[in-house]
């Protein structure tokens, strides 16, 4: 989970990274309550990148020139995203401007920093430019200060940036965090560092132990309404696509070989869905088909509904491979939708349901499965051909 | 160490259901399941296993121990996973699946300073099948056989399983090493057990988007494997950008999540293979054929 700029701000300032003074405005009229003096940086609050470019970050002098300012930024979506609130800062007259972050390495399983002296918004086009250094062992400053001297730095700015990107470190590893990156860390012209922008991702899974961290995300979970994301406990593993045929599955990696196949086979997958989810949010969540058989049925019958109701699904496709428990799991919640789609859907467009089934164990699922109005195949190529024929009637 | 028959393994979190629904699994399965790990509950048995508080007391009364497997719930994995190294157990299997990635930063660095192997987190485990299971694998997909299968993805391993075993191609070893960013174990590990494993004849390599250990995983077959390696992608027609299931499927570009080169798309993975010439699968029916023509090729015996 992404967390949103101030937010962000505030566990930096916590850490002891040096942040400029700011306000959070909900509200143009906050603006009249400003405890910072002018000139200010009024900055959009959304998560998504490229916030200057689209006019989200606005300068101004005066507290007219504020709440104009604030009412344009508040009415301006970024990426089709609205801010509900806004963060005034004071400004600041950086000298140069420098790239820090600290994110998992997966393949080499640590934590690695980067950093580079061409930050701000060129940053990316000079990546292949960023210093790394992986913290192979226990951390200490000295890969901090290792880190410095890769970027070239000298002098006193060796040890001012070192301590930032140490306490960025103790940010990462406190809070189970997936990244942490400071862009741009401002200099000024005598040597003084500071936390111009920042961006903090939160680790999903670890978010059970972060209660303030969770409550921080729920926050934007509040704010972003995305119109395509269902309010699923499982909308991680839900994605929309564009298509007629909605995939549902148990495990990503089978999940992605059956939309493969599907689109193999010539079809137009309507979006996918994993019924096999790892995220939670309590400890005591573990999230695994075959042991609640309950919790799955919910899953399928959930997921059933859910892509069931989007007017351009024609089939959906529903493949489960696994153990005999999680296969009756899933033909009970099939049976049941079946059943009240009959009642309740009489006479309109017609709803194919494709069921792909493995490792029930014996015959009895296969004879339920047999009565019901949908197509059975055992066969996962089979299955998806099927799919993709009936789409296309 | 797999072909050792009496192969002692301990489960730990044997109380919760999931470990207790496993431990009969697996000792029918006919594997040596000698103890069950799960505080409080000491001296009480499950499905005929003895129960102890801690590992360290469990070890006097079985004798030296060479896997456990963890069931226990996420927050509490690498604790329980401490716990049978500080014992001296060197393999370590976790079922559990969102065990925090610095959690498994931790735990990796334990590992390597004591050489202990770490399956998972968020595995299905391994299976020598007609022999040995130790995790969650629905038995009965599998068959001996020649083929080793490692994969990242537990129901699409099963799936490529099966389709071996119909296609009359049984498995050597298969192991799942975890679908999670952060796992214990790489492919280079697996594919080098399997390498050194007499009766892994070819290696099959499954996939999926994102990270870059199938990168990775292409160098090192190009430089270190002798056997023939069949290897499939899955997602190739996955929406770019977008979170997919489980944390080990996200394509990030730019700076999140992997460092350095373009790597984690499929394009760039199913490259990396084709340019060290090893076969790659375009759907999991294609496995089987590709395995039986290397086989083909190495005069492979009928047993």
């Amino acid at each position: 989970m992404d967390l949103l700029e101030y937010q962000a701000k505030e566990l930096f300032r916590e850490m002891g990274i040096p942040v400029l003074p700011s306000q959070r405005i909900d509200h143009p009229s906050d603006l009249k309550g400003l405890r910072i003096p002018y000139p200010i940086a009024l900055k959009s609050q959304v998560r998504t990148g490229g916030r200057g470019k689209a006019g989200g970050v606005k300068f101004v002098a005066t507290t007219i020139d504020a709440v104009a300012a604030a009412q344009t930024i508040f009415n301006l979506p970024i990426m089709g995203e609205y801010p509900q609130v806004l963060l005034a800062e004071s400004k600041y007259n950086a000298d140069r401007e420098f790239y820090l972050a600290v994110v998992l390495d997966r393949n080499a399983r640590r934590p690695v920093l980067l950093g580079s002296v061409e930050g701000g918004i060129e940053a990316e086009a000079s990546f292949h430019r960023i210093q790394q250094v992986v913290v192979d062992r226990q951390f200490s400053p000295f890969y901090a200060r290792r880190l410095a001297v890769k970027m070239g730095l000298q002098g006193a700015l060796i040890q001012s940036v070192s301590a930032v990107v140490e306490k960025m470190y103790h940010l990462f590893v406190d809070k189970d965090l997936d990244l942490v990156e400071i862009n741009p860390l401002g200099i000024s012209a005598s040597g003084e560092v500071m936390a111009l922008d920042g961006k903090i991702s939160a680790n999903d899974e670890a978010l059970g132990r972060h209660p303030e961290i969770a409550t921080l995300a729920r926050m934007i979970a509040k704010q972003v309404k995305h119109e395509d994301v269902p309010a699923l406990p499982f909308n991680q593993n839900f994605v929309q696509l564009d298509g007629n045929v909605a995939i549902i599955c148990n495990g990503a990696g089978l999940t992605m070989a059956t939309l493969d196949l599907v689109c193999f086979a010539g079809g137009d997958p309507a979006c996918f869905l994993n019924i096999w989810p790892t995220y939670c949010e309590s400890n005591n969540c573990v999230i695994y088909s075959d042991s609640s058989p309950e919790l799955l049925r919910e899953n399928v019958e959930q997921s059933l509904e859910l892509v069931g109701n989007d007017k351009k699904v024609k089939v959906i496709l529903v493949n489960i491979i696994g153990s005999p428990i999680a296969c009756e799991a899933a033909v009970t919640a099939v049976e049941s939708y079946v059943k009240r789609r009959e009642v309740s859907l009489r006479g309109k467009t017609p709803l194919h349901i494709v069921m792909r089934l493995i490792g029930a164990g014996d015959e009895d699922l296969k004879q339920r499965l047999a009565t019901l109005k949908l197509h059975f195949l055992e066969d996962l190529e089979q299955a998806t051909k099927k799919a993709v024929d009936l789409a296309r009637l | 160490m797999y072909s050792k028959s009496d192969l002692k393994v301990i489960i730990q979190g044997i109380g919760q259901p999931l470990g207790q629904t496993h431990a009969a699994l697996m000792k029918a399965y006919g594997t040596n399941v000698v103890a069950g790990i799960s505080p409080g509950m000491g001296g009480q048995t499950i499905e005929e296993i003895p129960i102890f508080d801690m590992v360290e007391q469990a070890l006097p009364e079985v004798g030296p121990v060479d896997a456990s497997v963890i069931f226990v719930p996420p927050y509490l994995v690498l604790d329980a996973a401490k716990e049978a190294i500080a014992a001296g157990i060197r393999q370590i299997i976790i079922t559990s699946a969102g065990v925090p990635p610095l959690d498994m930063v931790t735990l990796v660095r334990k590992a390597e300073a004591t050489d202990t192997l770490v399956i998972g987190p968020s595995s299905p485990g391994v299976i020598v099948p007609g022999k040995v299971l130790l995790g969650t694998y629905p038995a009965e997909f599998y068959t001996p056989g020649p083929v080793g299968l490692i994969s990242r993805s537990g129901t699409l391993s099963y799936e490529i399983a099966r389709e071996l075993t119909e296609a009359g191609i049984g498995q050597s070893i298969c192991v799942g090493i975890g679908g999670d960013s952060i796992v214990g174990s790489s492919f280079q590990q697996w594919l080098q057990i399997l390498e050194e494993d007499d009766k892994t004849e070819v290696i099959v390599l499954v996939g999926e988007i994102g990270g870059a250990g199938e990168e990775a995983a292409a160098r090192y077959i190009d430089e270190a494997i002798d056997k023939p390696v069949i290897v499939y992608v899955a997602g190739i027609h996955a929406p770019k950008g977008r979170r997919l299931g489980h944390a080990g499927a996200i394509i990030t570009a730019g700076l999140v999540g992997d460092v350095g080169a373009e790597v984690g798309t499929p394009e760039s993975k199913i490259a990396a293979f084709k340019d060290v010439k090893v076969p790659v699968a375009e759907r999991p029916s294609q496995i089987p054929e590709l395995v039986k023509k290397v086989l083909k090729k190495s005069g492979h015996k009928k047993k």
